[in-house]
């Protein structure tokens, strides 16, 4: 079978090699390549379409090639390092839906950060940043709060999750008695942030400093398993700590993994409607794309109504826009309800975020856990 | 052209862009932009060469301010104030286009209308509603979720706009059936200077007059901004067949559409490749590869549809290859990433559409790849013949080379584009089929259009008569 490439050596033909053949059959053997920020910001924005920014904002800057031309820019110091024009990188909610349009299978996000990453070394810090940044240098905790509970021990840690803790304490409750329920004896400790919103606002020594606080915590608690509410931490224990070579003990699992280890055995009935919205944490970064439909598709006598968009972000996710541009997150929180609307008045997650952004007007967001719980009680 | 930030922003000004910006700035307020970032990225379009000169840090111009309208109000206000002041006003959709349309060339204000998005469809009348902003995917998605098609599929169709497809006449890969978008807009609205939103209403045909729908489509930008347009809609396909057919001779494939259209089967997709391009993207494909390889989609009500087969089957002078050839070009067919690949080793790509007659195709063919090619520098020329008609057919060349010594990119981009338009005009073919005019192709078209340039030119000054309406942009 003909190679990708044997139609360009036969129309080039020796001739031309003296020219810019040579040149083109470099890059044909891999041997000449431009950096992958060049070559995003040299596409025609081919993902625009599944960048929930791009479409609510409807800001060519702010569009998955036009940040990858600003970073590119900054980078070859053609245009200042200043937040002005950090805004725009900032402008980025770390989805990664772009990635499955792009010829190159790139990440924005990634290709972006280090310039996000040198804006920080050298100081270029938005002041909605920082109270992050000290926040989680001094509490270890995003909000701020030190958590004062009790360390428990045993095989099974829950990991409850900056989000959780603050805001949704009793879905950590409901969690448990899920949890005992299906018969593990979890236990929680004094937590600390795992770090991914140092991570995702371009503080990558932070992240790691608080990663490797977090994980000697974990370590030390001699679990064997990690069960976690938030898909970003469990991406973040999963992912990012090999990544960045910080260790930790525990395999870790979202709840919604273990869920799907088990929920077989279960007896589940329902007489409703559901749509379901996919965290883009759980169903892109994790590659759990089907798992909370799978999960719902056992409970016996549920209608599941697929939403009008399969994947689109609950537009709170990766902390900086949320911070920088609340209104802009709301909206695109907003873009997502309508989208939702179209399946059902009940909406099944399995993002603690997700679930905060989405909830209300007219739509009752549901953690696939307090689900779950409401069918086995019936 | 090209000059650097810095020279770009001391250029003279057109018109009081101060006051302007004070004005719109009170009646539009945090939706104007004069953020550096915002100047830089509406800085151009997809115009393949301004990336070797974005590379060496060089823009074709920088507007002073960007606007985000999110009414027609809004709109009307903008282009009010820019009649008033004088100043340019460019309409900017999903920036796809690869002429330079939308460059900002004379400073002013870049009009981006991505937020007019809203969307509404007409059932009965088959027909759907849609804000200029309303992303191609968007559409698309949205019809078939209510069972319906547009049928346009621009290679564009993830970045662009609705009216952007307008204003550019654009065309989609399943033309052959569909059309391009002027067989299916139906009514427009617009606003012209000095600040008038007109209406163009949704008829299903109307003969009051000259055709003024037709006057926006393909106008880019040049009377005024559409802000909304109700577009034909279609069933969606209940059967599709997928056909692929090796030939011999270009002439022998071209003269096999032909017939099959003279019959009146209205295949959604035809491709003709030439050679280099069939091992291009078919080199999976022995029984393709090194021949004329075609791709057919023949789709719509199953009773037509198979009785449309049976005629292409029929009339198709060639070997047979399957469905897969044509299931591989489904899956590639937005896979764009030539230009990501190239541009930045100093390799200048493009492609030139040009349309011309049944009787004079291959010879139009024959005449373009020569004078291409005759051009020191280029590496490869190819084409695949895209859209077709009872007519004639649109050819879509692609080149690719490496500026000589002594020769800068844009000096051998000019040469191998002068000569490709040579060519077409001497062949008798049209300069363009569906990218336009913008700036780069301007020169050429007072030639194509003869005494027509100056009625085209007319018309423009009498809607605005201060050119401040993307001036620059197709006339002069």
């Amino acid at each position: 079978m003909p190679g990708k490439w044997d139609w360009l050596k036969d129309e080039i033909g020796f001739s031309n090699l003296l020219t810019g053949g040579r040149m083109i059959f470099k890059v044909v053997q891999g041997k000449l390549s431009a950096d992958d920020l060049t070559k995003c910001a040299l596409c025609s924005n081919m993902c625009r379409h599944a960048c929930p920014v791009s479409i609510v904002e409807g800001r060519e800057t702010t569009s998955p090639a036009g940040k990858a031309r600003i970073a590119l820019m900054i980078r070859e110091e053609r245009i200042e390092l200043n937040l002005d024009n950090l805004e725009p990188l900032y402008t980025c909610l770390g989805c990664d839906l772009c990635t499955p349009y792009c010829p190159f299978e790139f990440s924005v996000a990634d290709l972006i950060r280090p310039v996000k990453e040198e804006a920080v070394n050298m100081g270029v810090v938005f002041e909605e940043f920082r109270e992050v940044f000290e926040n989680l240098e001094t509490s270890g905790d995003v909000y701020g709060n030190t958590d004062s509970g009790a360390d428990g021990s045993g095989k099974v840690l829950y990991f409850r999750g900056c989000t959780v803790r603050n805001e949704r304490p009793e879905l950590a409750e409901k969690t448990l008695t899920l949890l005992e329920k299906l018969g593990y004896e979890a236990f929680t400790i004094s937590e600390t942030c795992c770090g991914l919103p140092a991570y995702n606002l371009g503080n990558t020594e932070l992240f790691k400093k608080v990663a490797k606080r977090t994980a000697e915590r974990l370590n030390a608690a001699g679990a064997e398993l990690i069960v976690t509410s938030c898909p970003s931490c469990a991406y973040t224990f999963r992912v990012l700590y090999p990544k960045y070579g910080i260790k930790l003990k525990p395999q870790v699992l979202h709840i919604t993994e273990l869920l799907g280890e088990v929920i077989g055995g279960l007896k589940l009935k329902a007489a409703e409607a559901v749509t379901y919205h996919n965290p883009c944490k759980l169903a892109v970064h994790l590659g759990r794309r089907g798992l909370l439909k799978s999960l719902l598709e056992n409970v016996e006598g549920l209608e599941i109504r697929e939403p009008r968009r399969e994947l689109f972000c609950c537009g709170h996710g990766g902390s900086a826009v949320s911070r920088l541009k609340p209104e802009l997150a709301e909206e695109i929180a907003a873009e997502r309800r309508e989208q939702l609307r179209d399946g059902a008045a009940r909406v099944v997650t399995a993002c603690p975020s997700c679930e905060l952004a989405l909830n209300g007007d007219g739509l009752e967001v549901i953690d696939i856990v307090e689900f779950l719980l409401e069918r086995m009680e019936e | 052209m090209t000059l650097t930030f810095d020279e770009v922003l001391k250029r003279p000004k057109r018109g009081n862009i101060d006051e302007a910006l004070v004005e719109l700035k009170r009646l539009l307020k945090d939706k104007v932009s004069t953020k550096p970032a915002d100047l830089f990225s509406y800085s151009h379009d997809y115009w393949l060469i301004t990336f070797h000169w974005l590379l060496k840090g060089e823009v074709p111009a920088l507007p002073d301010a960007v606007i985000f309208p999110e009414s027609e109000e809004d709109v009307v206000n903008a282009v009010r104030v820019a009649h008033e002041k004088g100043v340019p006003l460019y309409p900017y959709g999903g920036g796809s286009g690869v002429l330079g349309a939308t460059v900002p060339e004379y400073g002013g204000i870049v009009v981006d209308l991505k937020r007019l998005r809203d969307l509404r469809l007409y059932e009965d009348d088959l027909m759907v509603e849609a804000g200029a902003g309303v992303n191609g995917y968007y559409i698309e998605e949205y019809l078939n979720r209510r069972g319906y098609t547009l049928g346009h599929f621009p290679q564009s169709l993830y970045p662009s706009t609705v009216g952007g497809w307008v204003a550019t006449k654009a065309i989609g890969q399943f033309s052959t059936r569909y059309g391009g978008i002027e067989d299916m807009v139906l009514g427009l609205r617009a606003v012209i200077p000095p600040g008038k939103l007109i209406e163009l209403k949704p008829h299903p045909r109307t003969a009051t007059g000259p055709d003024l729908r037709k006057l926006f489509v393909g106008s880019e930008g040049i009377f005024g901004i559409m802000t909304r347009v109700w577009l034909k809609v279609r069933p969606y396909p209940e059967e599709r067949f997928l056909l692929s057919f090796a030939s011999e001779s270009l002439e022998e494939a071209l003269d096999s559409v032909r017939r099959i259209l003279h019959r009146g089967a209205r295949p959604a997709v035809v491709r003709i490749y030439d050679r280099v391009e069939t091992k291009r993207h078919f080199y999976k494909f022995e029984e393709l590869y090194g021949k004329i390889g075609t791709v057919i989609i023949v789709e719509g009500d199953s009773r037509l549809a198979r009785a449309e087969k049976e005629i292409v089957e029929r009339e198709f002078r060639g070997v047979p290859a399957g469905e897969e050839p044509v299931r591989h070009w489904l899956k590639t067919r937005f896979n764009v990433k030539e230009i990501s690949e190239f541009a930045p080793i100093g390799v200048v790509i493009d492609t030139i559409e040009v349309a011309v007659n049944w009787s004079r195709a291959a010879e139009l063919y024959e005449n373009v790849i020569r004078a291409m090619k005759s051009v020191k520098g280029t590496l490869m020329a190819s084409a695949h013949a895209s859209h077709f008609y009872d007519q004639g057919v649109c050819f879509y060349f692609t080149f690719a080379g490496v500026p000589p010594k002594g020769r800068s990119a844009e000096e051998f981009y000019n040469a191998v584009w002068d000569a490709a338009m040579r060519a077409t005009l001497d062949s008798g073919g049209t300069i363009s089929h569906h990218h336009g005019i913008g700036r780069h192709r301007r020169r050429w078209l007072a030639e194509e259009l003869g005494d027509a340039y100056e009625v085209l030119r007319k018309i423009k000054l009498a809607i605005d008569e201060k050119d401040v309406m993307n001036p620059g942009n197709m006339v002069m």
